[in-house]
């Protein structure tokens, strides 16, 4: 994994935590504690990986829109995947000197940003849950991801392919997990979990491994494929 | 009052920042070469040759200047021009290589339409992967990318429809492509007449190849010219798997009507027609792998049968790219075979090439590259102008390239 992805990584589980800490301060702290771990068929660790713990009662909104970035850098999505909780406002800054014609056609939020270089844009809502697949319409190449969720429990798994989250409170839930480069039958991998007052494990295993990563087909930056 | 500056400065700043990729792209670039030739005098000067230099055109040459634009006009249409000069007095000293618009719609499904319009090429080489169509690989194009940059463009409409399954959870991509065209009835003609070559310089717009009435190829030809008043098309395929792997298949047909004669040229339209399929294999970042073949076939004359030509080459590359180096080795084979002729004698090429280039990377401006390039061959029209038909021609080159 590059250095990069382990500090993306560590940078969306801090978000998490941020996130979870905000959404409960000032009310009962409850002890349910949740491990989610995600593994390929031969036992390897699956880092990289979104997860979403959703309530069976849906969580109370948080009362300030949340902000986040979705950069664009040497050519890439910079994070490739974002989290995000459903009401969050996203900006797509350019900081590449080329121009870029950022789209997507996913249902649950098709939009368009005219070709454009900086900040050009104002941010855009994702007001809608689902996962949202972002192109460039210059740079066929860039392709990345925005995993909207209701829920305020939500992380990417780290090098050990695990992710904790804690202080959630107890009740049933429903753990899901998503990866860019799944290659399972179905489109989403799903558990069901009751969490009490102790620490819980939901433990993944794909059926299938990774398809291999989006190659750059050893393209340098300054090229235009003919 | 200095508040009032210190804010205007600031808005502008932030305004400068908006804006700070310009809609309009000009870039040049320049490439010097040192060159040491043994074979026999170059095709371009009256020669049986097949490298673009020869005894007489070595030591420091000019590899090319040139000049590229990328103007976007509106969000979706985009004007694309490139200039070449090859400093080996072409009838204009600088000269288009390609002028065309885009308009490519941003896509609402995986569904994405992209239309052409104007001279550019078709997507048959693999190798040519930087601006201006020029290759990153080697100084020299293999023969097949060589043949496509001396004979063949496209000055018409083209269409493409991709599938985009990368954007949805498909590690496949897949293209069709369609062309109709015009001004391609010469295409044809260097290679039933010299047969294969290896080498950069791509035939502009309004310019000729080869010494006005000397040698093999006289330079009478304008390329891009149309005789007969027919339209070519072309109808290819492209898969892409998870940007790793690279796959096309092409038909090309000028249809060209062999009987309709050019007197301004002393010659008729070429009926040329060919199948293109190669592969793109890069198994990790640092390696990349070519492998493309053509064939086709190429008439010309009012009797019947015309005069009639069968040709095909293909090479195999591989490329290693690690940190500021990239090393390529490449081998090609090809051949022209005439199957009939109205007098009798019947021209044949047959031969192959071996290529190694080591590039180094300086800076994002300045890169330099040595290449060894060796065509083994036997050309029987080189009977006509006195030469041996067998040649064994080597070519040493260093070119040093600078970017803006």
């Amino acid at each position: 994994m590059p250095p990069d992805m382990h500090r993306r990584s560590a940078l969306l589980a801090a978000t998490v935590t941020a996130c979870t800490l905000l959404a409960w301060s000032g009310r009962p702290i409850a002890a349910a504690e949740l491990s989610v771990t995600v593994h390929a068929p031969d036992g390897s660790a699956i880092s990289g990986a979104v997860v979403a713990v959703e309530p069976a009662q849906p969580a109370a909104k948080p009362r300030t829109a949340a902000r986040a970035s979705m950069d664009q850098r040497e050519l890439k999505f910079v994070p490739n995947v974002l989290i995000v909780r459903t009401g969050t406002a996203v900006d797509f800054p350019n900081s590449d000197q080329v121009r870029h014609q950022v789209y997507s056609f996913s249902a649950p939020k098709p939009f368009q940003l005219s070709l454009y270089a900086g900040r050009a844009h104002p941010p855009v809502v994702f007001d809608r849950p689902g996962l949202i697949t972002l192109g460039c319409n210059i740079h066929d190449r860039m392709i990345g991801y925005i995993y909207v969720t209701d829920s305020p429990w939500f992380g990417a798994t780290g090098r050990d392919g695990s992710l904790r989250l804690r202080e959630l409170p107890a009740g049933d839930y429903t753990v899901r997990v998503w990866h860019p480069r799944l290659a399972e039958v179905s489109a989403q991998l799903a558990q069901r979990v009751t969490l009490g007052n102790g620490a819980a494990v939901s433990s993944f295993r794909l059926a299938r491994p990774l398809r291999p990563a989006m190659r750059s087909g050893g393209a340098e930056k300054s090229w235009e494929d003919y | 009052m200095g508040r009032l500056l210190s804010r205007l400065a600031g808005m502008a700043a932030a305004l400068c920042l908006a804006h700070a990729a310009p809609a309009h792209d000009f870039d040049l670039s320049i490439d010097l070469r040192a060159v040491s030739v043994s074979g026999q005098p170059s095709y371009l000067h009256g020669g049986g040759g097949k490298l673009r230099f020869d005894d007489e055109h070595e030591g420091l040459q000019l590899g090319s200047l040139r000049a590229g634009y990328r103007g976007d006009l509106t969000d979706t249409l985009r004007l694309t021009a490139e200039a070449f000069a090859w400093g080996d007095g072409d009838v204009n000293a600088l000269d288009l290589t390609e002028l065309f618009l885009t308009w490519r719609p941003v896509p609402t499904s995986r569904w994405r339409s992209e239309t052409k319009l104007g001279a550019f090429y078709p997507a048959i080489s693999l190798e040519h992967r930087m601006r201006g169509w020029r290759t990153p690989y080697s100084l020299s194009a293999s023969a097949v990318n060589t043949w496509i940059g001396e004979e063949i463009r496209t000055i018409g409409l083209e269409y493409n429809l991709d599938w985009l399954g990368q954007l949805g959870n498909s590690p496949f991509s897949v293209g069709v492509t369609a062309a109709a065209y015009g001004w391609n009835d010469p295409a044809g003609i260097i290679l039933a007449l010299r047969g294969w070559s290896l080498h950069d310089r791509q035939t502009t717009l309004f310019g000729r190849v080869g010494e006005w009435r000397r040698g093999i190829v006289d330079g009478r030809t304008l390329f891009y010219d149309d005789i007969d008043g027919r339209a070519g098309y072309y109808a290819g395929l492209n898969v892409n798997y998870s940007g790793a792997l690279e796959i096309r298949a092409l038909h090309y047909d000028n249809r060209g009507n062999p009987a309709a004669p050019a007197p301004a040229i002393d010659d008729n339209a070429w009926k040329t027609e060919f199948n293109s399929v190669g592969v793109r294999w890069t198994p990790d970042e640092r390696w990349t792998l070519i492998w493309q073949r053509l064939q086709g076939r190429t008439e010309v004359g009012a009797q019947l049968p015309p005069n009639r030509w069968l040709f095909d080459t293909e090479f195999l590359l591989a490329s290693f790219n690690y940190s500021r180096h990239r090393l390529t080795a490449r081998y090609d084979d090809f051949r022209v075979n005439q199957a009939v002729s109205y007098f009798g004698s019947l021209n044949r090429d047959r031969g192959h090439a071996v290529t190694v280039a080591y590039g180094f990377r300086f800076n994002e401006h300045w890169s330099a590259m040595a290449e060894s390039l060796l065509i083994d061959s036997m050309l029987r029209s080189r009977r006509w102008i006195g030469a041996p038909q067998q040649a064994t021609e080597r070519q040493l080159q260093v070119a040093l390239r600078f970017e803006l």
